[in-house]
């Protein structure tokens, strides 16, 4: 039943080309993301050459080209803010659409007067978002492998290879965290605009509210994955340090950071601990679908249709 | 028990509140299996508190009710397998052809061929061209001719119909007439028919009831009705008197 589900959502979602504008955007943003990594590349080593015949012409040493010490994959550091802000709202936008069609059109009164189970319908709607996020995603790697491979001018090591398979499933986990969101927002508010204001409300909160908050209120580290600044004394810092595993978005960038090698570098199980909040805000989000789904009034319609 | 021996839908003492306000006030109802049930009543009287119940969208807050015999809140499941629903503005997804939308809802009702229970369906209410053509550009009657195939798809043994004229124009309100009559000779469903339009229940129904202020104020067979009220020129009139003769 959830397999039937799934597949009829994601059924719908071509049909109303919801599919194909999710992989279309996440995809564009993967192919601009290389792009600036690309010309930035391409900046720093013309800069670079000019430098050199700078200096050759004055009979002095170069020195080594700094783009060598760069981490391949942090081409596509861009990726790792585009995913928190364009990405998400993108998954949320398609968690909003599973659950709002059902309500708005009374088809909830259909699906459940035939006897699926509450759960089933749930699990259904969140792993139909999840294959199309993850569709989105694995056509996101395919195209940042090929793109690496084109400015690198060589295939992608293995070690790199799997680095950018991990960050697009670390991105798979918080996109499908957001999606779940989409649809909590609609059964808890009952009506399909307040449940996306409800939803990007969120959103608002995860990426720029909490930040703010956890962080030592650095405004720049909700745009760029920048490391800590230096430590202080201060009561403040102390406590949104404390704070600081509860904010998603910022683990989210900073294990993505070291995945991709552009953060400093940390134990793996460091990083699995950065990774840990995620899975929780994944699992508490799904944890109050389902229970949203199991009290929510199928028969109601929506009063803004 | 002789499953063919239980009433077709039983309600004892049915009671239903929102928060503190009862719209349903121990309603007792039994109707027999082969019968068109009109259940009349003003808009806001409880009808379609009552199907929800029966159609297990709703948990009774008192009292008991029976479809096939199962009770809808302790054998839910037993209940889903049984009946057929249609509410009173079904969409479907209008991005999906007719098939698609009746390809899953059979799914979703475990039959065995979806696409053949379809096209079946669909040929048997004479509405095979409307198969691949998509829900979102249909008007109101090609609506709900794909609406009263998604829930005779399974072959159920009670439809609930809830407002099933609503937005119809004169032909499809005929031939929703025309089509429930076939449903009830030729597949022996029972049919429990909201409405508050009294022109649908003369020329369909077999058995008619009356809810007002959440309490079934009357019921009888259509023969039984004009016999007991010779003096009243039409059904509208009988409603109007059954229901100032209400306590």
């Amino acid at each position: 039943m959830i397999g039937t589900i799934a597949a009829h959502q994601l059924r719908l979602w071509r049909r109303q080309r919801v599919a194909g504008a999710t992989i279309a955007v996440l995809v564009a943003l993967t192919v601009l993301a290389g792009v600036l990594g690309w010309a930035s590349h391409r900046t720093i080593v013309g800069v670079y050459d000019e430098s050199v015949k700078l200096l050759a012409a004055r009979g002095l040493p170069a020195p080594a080209n700094p783009f060598v010490r760069k981490p391949s994959l942090s081409m596509l550091s861009n990726m790792v803010v585009y995913v928190t802000l364009i990405g998400a709202l993108v998954a949320l936008f398609v968690g909003h659409l599973s659950v709002a069609d059902d309500e708005a059109d009374g088809i909830g009164r259909l699906l459940f007067s035939r006897g699926i189970r509450r759960s089933h319908y749930t699990a259904g709607k969140i792993t139909g978002a999840a294959v199309l996020l993850g569709a989105a995603l694995a056509a996101c790697t395919f195209v940042s492998a090929v793109a690496l491979t084109a400015v690198n001018r060589s295939v992608p090591p293995v070690d790199d290879l799997v680095r950018l398979v991990g960050f697009y499933v670390l991105a798979w986990l918080y996109l499908t965290v957001f999606s779940v969101v989409g649809s909590v927002g609609v059964l808890l508010a009952g009506r399909r605009s307040l449940g996306l204001l409800v939803a990007m409300g969120v959103w608002l909160a995860v990426t720029f509210a909490v930040p703010q908050f956890t962080s030592g209120l650095r405004p720049t580290q909700s745009l760029n994955p920048i490391v800590d600044p230096v430590s202080t004394s201060q009561t403040f810092f102390r406590v949104t340090r404390i704070a600081r595993p509860y904010s998603i978005s910022e683990q989210f960038k900073e294990a993505a950071g070291r995945i991709l090698r552009t953060a400093p570098d940390e134990t793996t199980l460091h990083t699995f601990g950065r990774i840990a909040p995620i899975l929780g805000a994944a699992l508490l989000a799904a944890a109050v679908m389902f229970r949203a789904v199991a009290r929510h009034e199928v028969f109601r319609g929506d009063p803004d249709d | 028990m002789n499953a063919a021996s239980t009433p077709a839908i039983e309600l004892r003492g049915l009671r239903y509140a929102y928060d503190r306000e009862e719209v349903l006030c121990g309603i007792d109802l039994t109707i027999d299996r082969g019968e068109i049930f009109g259940f009349l009543g003003h808009n806001g009287a409880g009808k379609t508190t009552a199907v929800n119940i029966l159609t297990t969208l709703l948990t009774p807050t008192g009292g008991s009710a029976t479809v096939g015999g199962f009770d809808v809140v302790a054998a839910r499941a037993a209940v889903t397998g049984l009946i057929g629903y249609l509410p009173s503005e079904v969409r479907m997804y209008g991005h999906l052809t007719a098939t698609e939308n009746l390809v899953f809802f059979a799914k979703l009702s475990g039959v065995a061929d979806p696409g053949r229970a379809a096209a079946d369906t669909l040929a048997y209410l004479g509405a095979a061209d409307l198969a691949d053509r998509r829900v979102g550009t249909f008007s109101s009657g090609m609506r709900q001719r794909v609406g009263i195939a998604q829930a005779i798809l399974h072959r159920p043994q009670v439809l609930f119909l809830d407002e099933p004229t609503a937005g119809l124009d004169p032909l499809g309100v005929r031939q929703l007439r025309e089509t429930i009559v076939r449903l009830n000779r030729e597949l022996g469903m029972t049919v429990f028919m909201n409405t508050h339009l009294l022109s649908e229940v003369a020329k369909v129904c077999t058995t008619i009831g009356v809810l007002s202020g959440g309490e079934l104020i009357y019921k009888d067979s259509i023969a039984a009705t004009v016999a007991r009220f010779p003096d009243e020129a039409s059904l509208e009139d009988i409603y109007v008197r059954v229901g100032s003769d209400a306590p």
